[in-house]
């Protein structure tokens, strides 16, 4: 840790305003900013703001007791999942208190899509949660559908499901080699690479773009499917149970990940609920909460699929849940591709959509979680109102609640089992 | 609609514990909500898989305990918490999503919160994870959640000092370029003074000075002191 030389540094605009709010706080019988700063925390400590704390919480992280120290990890920390600081309270090797802090990702996607028509929308809801893009783009297609009062055709919700299952099933492997990453074991993230890049080749060769699918219309899906796309889905069909037995064979009985992942980060049902957590990390914690069984939307309530749940709510009971959910999914293909309906995949709707004034929420289960949107309208070609509830952006909350008392090498292998994504976390 | 067209049979073949939504299940939830409610609820209205109401900020919290705690709503999950601005003059309103076992209807609460002096009390008590809506809804709406214990910007730097998803929040850059610059009066981001909410903060962490703002006197004609040096 360097500490900045706060005499040879460039002035702050706001400076000359800080001494002034300092003689007049003097003046007015308060305590001093900067004394009252160092009262809490050591002035130049790297990562303590140079003001006074706003509120009682951060009082309690940013008061430091006997022995212990802050220390910053990230923003620019290669397993942070993006772009994210958290101020860490130690004590010696063991966490007191975290306190993340967020915005470095910040584009501010809900202004935009309040800027923006209809259609577009679905374009700006790409780069959010960039590991399910299906996914952010499926919510904003029902809500929009709402307020406009059309269906999308029988095909088209069916090519939806598939391509949506298709995008949990890689990003679950994904989380599963970034974890085993984040506690050192540097296979795993490879062949999960492996396993999504024929998934992601899959959906370039349905919807032409790469990452960023833009595959949903309102009304709709953009293309039907192809035969480059029909043949890469049978080769990757029978191909991945076996991938997945040895991506288990790899992890889930392997020594050093099960010492590092039993009992961490340990969430009751209960604080799960309370804390907002969704999605596989509330179901690890034995509730069977699903927005598929729960608020059926597309075609969820024709197929046939278990709620699977793990009582332990530790991070290897979140790890067992995204591998039970993969299967879940690839069962949820098979019964898609057998009823897949013929017929067009895209209703008839005009280019500029002016839905009747009115509300609208949709949500649907995205790999990590409850991923909703509220869309208000006022009969304008844009969304008056677009709020997008991201799942990580909430759970993110349940990680200073389990770190406390563990080390300081567990905060990321922690974080990790959560899955978070920090352009949803930070829109 | 066909996301919504839900079969009774269907459910039925595939052995579903839990009925899926029919108009008739919300009507349950209606009758329910106005037998609590009757003196909060406002503009009950449903659609094929929501029912909604509005109510006053003040009664938010209340509400909110009683559809959590109340064995036959069993609203046990907060699913979303929202800020809508409906304009200068109008109103800001703070929309709740709920869910529940026991009503396959999702409820939204709206509440309504006054303009000119946005306060609603906190939810947190209720479930700990409203904290970060609650702090995203006031870094980007500048609406104060009374009792709230962290209730500081998260998206936003520290120092700043406007409220940018508000309907009229303008970008300075923007306003020059504007047609209407010089004729139409628009808020300026630096002129946002946060000082006229000290006392509502200053209150929300009890009674202690930890709210850095610059004291009374030195705020002038409604500028801040970052005003006083700044450029024009």
């Amino acid at each position: 840790m360097t500490t900045i030389d706060r005499d040879t540094r460039i002035p702050d605009p706001l400076e000359l305003d800080r001494a002034e709010e300092e003689r007049l706080r003097i003046a007015a019988g308060l305590t001093p900013v900067r004394a009252q700063v160092g009262e809490y925390a050591g002035f130049d400590q790297v990562g303590i703001p140079d003001r006074p704390p706003q509120t009682e919480r951060e009082v309690e992280v940013y008061t430091l007791g006997e022995g212990e120290m802050l220390v910053n990890m990230g923003p620019q920390h290669p397993s942070t999942h993006g772009v994210m600081r958290l101020v860490v309270k130690v004590r010696g090797e063991i966490i007191v208190d975290i306190d993340p802090v967020l915005g470095y990702l910040h584009r501010g996607i809900e202004k935009l899509c309040e800027n923006a028509t209809y259609t577009t929308v679905l374009t700006y809801v790409d780069p959010m949660d960039y590991l399910s893009t299906m996914h952010n783009e499926h919510a904003p297609a029902i809500a929009f559908e709402k307020l406009y009062g059309i269906e999308a055709p029988k095909r088209a919700e069916y090519i939806r499901a598939l391509v949506v299952e298709l995008n949990r099933i890689f990003s679950h492997g994904l989380m599963m080699g970034f974890l085993a990453l984040d506690m050192g074991g540097l296979t795993p993230i490879l062949y999960a690479f492996i396993n999504r890049d024929e998934i992601v080749d899959m959906l370039s060769a349905i919807s032409g773009q790469r990452m960023l699918f833009n595959f949903f219309r309102v009304g709709g899906v953009n293309f039907d499917t192809n035969d480059e796309f029909l043949s890469r889905l049978g080769t990757w069909r029978s191909n991945v149970m076996k991938n997945i037995e040895m991506n288990e064979r790899m992890i889930t009985d392997n020594e050093i990940f099960r010492a590092r992942t039993i009992g961490m980060g340990t969430l009751t049902g209960q604080q799960a609920i309370s804390l907002g957590v969704t999605g596989p990390n509330l179901r690890a914690s034995g509730v069977p909460f699903d927005i598929r069984k729960a608020h059926p939307y597309s075609i969820y309530h024709e197929l046939e699929f278990d709620v699977i749940t793990h009582p332990g709510g530790d991070s290897y009971a979140r790890y067992l849940q995204r591998i039970a959910e993969i299967k879940q999914s690839i069962h949820l293909i098979d019964q898609i591709i057998d009823r897949m309906p013929h017929g067009p995949v895209q209703a008839q709707v005009p280019g500029i959509i002016r839905p009747k004034p009115g509300r609208a929420y949709a949500a649907v289960e995205s790999p990590r979680g409850l991923y909703s949107v509220y869309s208000i309208s006022d009969g304008g070609p844009n969304p008056y109102r677009f709020r997008m509830r991201d799942p990580s952006f909430i759970s993110l909350q349940a990680v200073p609640k389990v770190m406390p008392g563990k080390l300081v090498a567990d905060t990321m292998a922690v974080m990790a089992s959560f899955d978070p994504v920090m352009g949803g976390v930070d829109k | 609609m066909g996301h919504l067209r839900r079969s009774g049979t269907a459910a039925h073949a595939l052995g579903r514990r839990r009925a899926l939504t029919t108009p008739v299940a919300a009507g349950a939830l209606v009758r329910l909500l106005t037998e609590r409610f009757a003196a909060d609820l406002r503009d009950l209205w449903t659609d094929a898989d929501t029912v909604e109401f509005t109510i006053d900020a003040e009664r938010a919290l209340d509400v909110m305990r009683s559809l959590r705690d109340d064995p036959d709503l069993d609203f046990f999950m907060l699913a979303d918490a929202a800020a809508v601005d409906y304009g200068p003059g109008v109103r800001f309103e703070v929309v709740y999503h709920l869910f529940s076992w026991k009503h396959p209807a999702w409820l939204r609460v709206r509440a309504h919160v006054d303009r000119a002096d946005p306060r609603i009390p906190t939810v947190t008590e209720l479930w700990e994870g409203a904290m970060f809506h609650e702090r995203e809804m006031y870094d980007m709406m500048g609406i104060i959640f009374e009792g709230n214990r962290d209730l500081r910007r998260i998206y936003m730097s520290p120092d700043y000092r406007s409220f940018p998803q508000r309907k009229d929040f303008v970008l300075p850059d923007d306003a020059a370029d504007s047609p209407a610059a010089g004729v139409n009066p628009l808020e300026r981001p630096e002129t946002w003074d946060l000082s006229r909410f000290r006392d509502a903060l200053t209150v929300s962490v009890a009674g202690s000075e930890l709210r850095g703002d610059a004291p009374a006197e030195a705020v002038e004609d409604g500028a801040t002191l970052a005003d006083k040096s700044r450029p024009r």
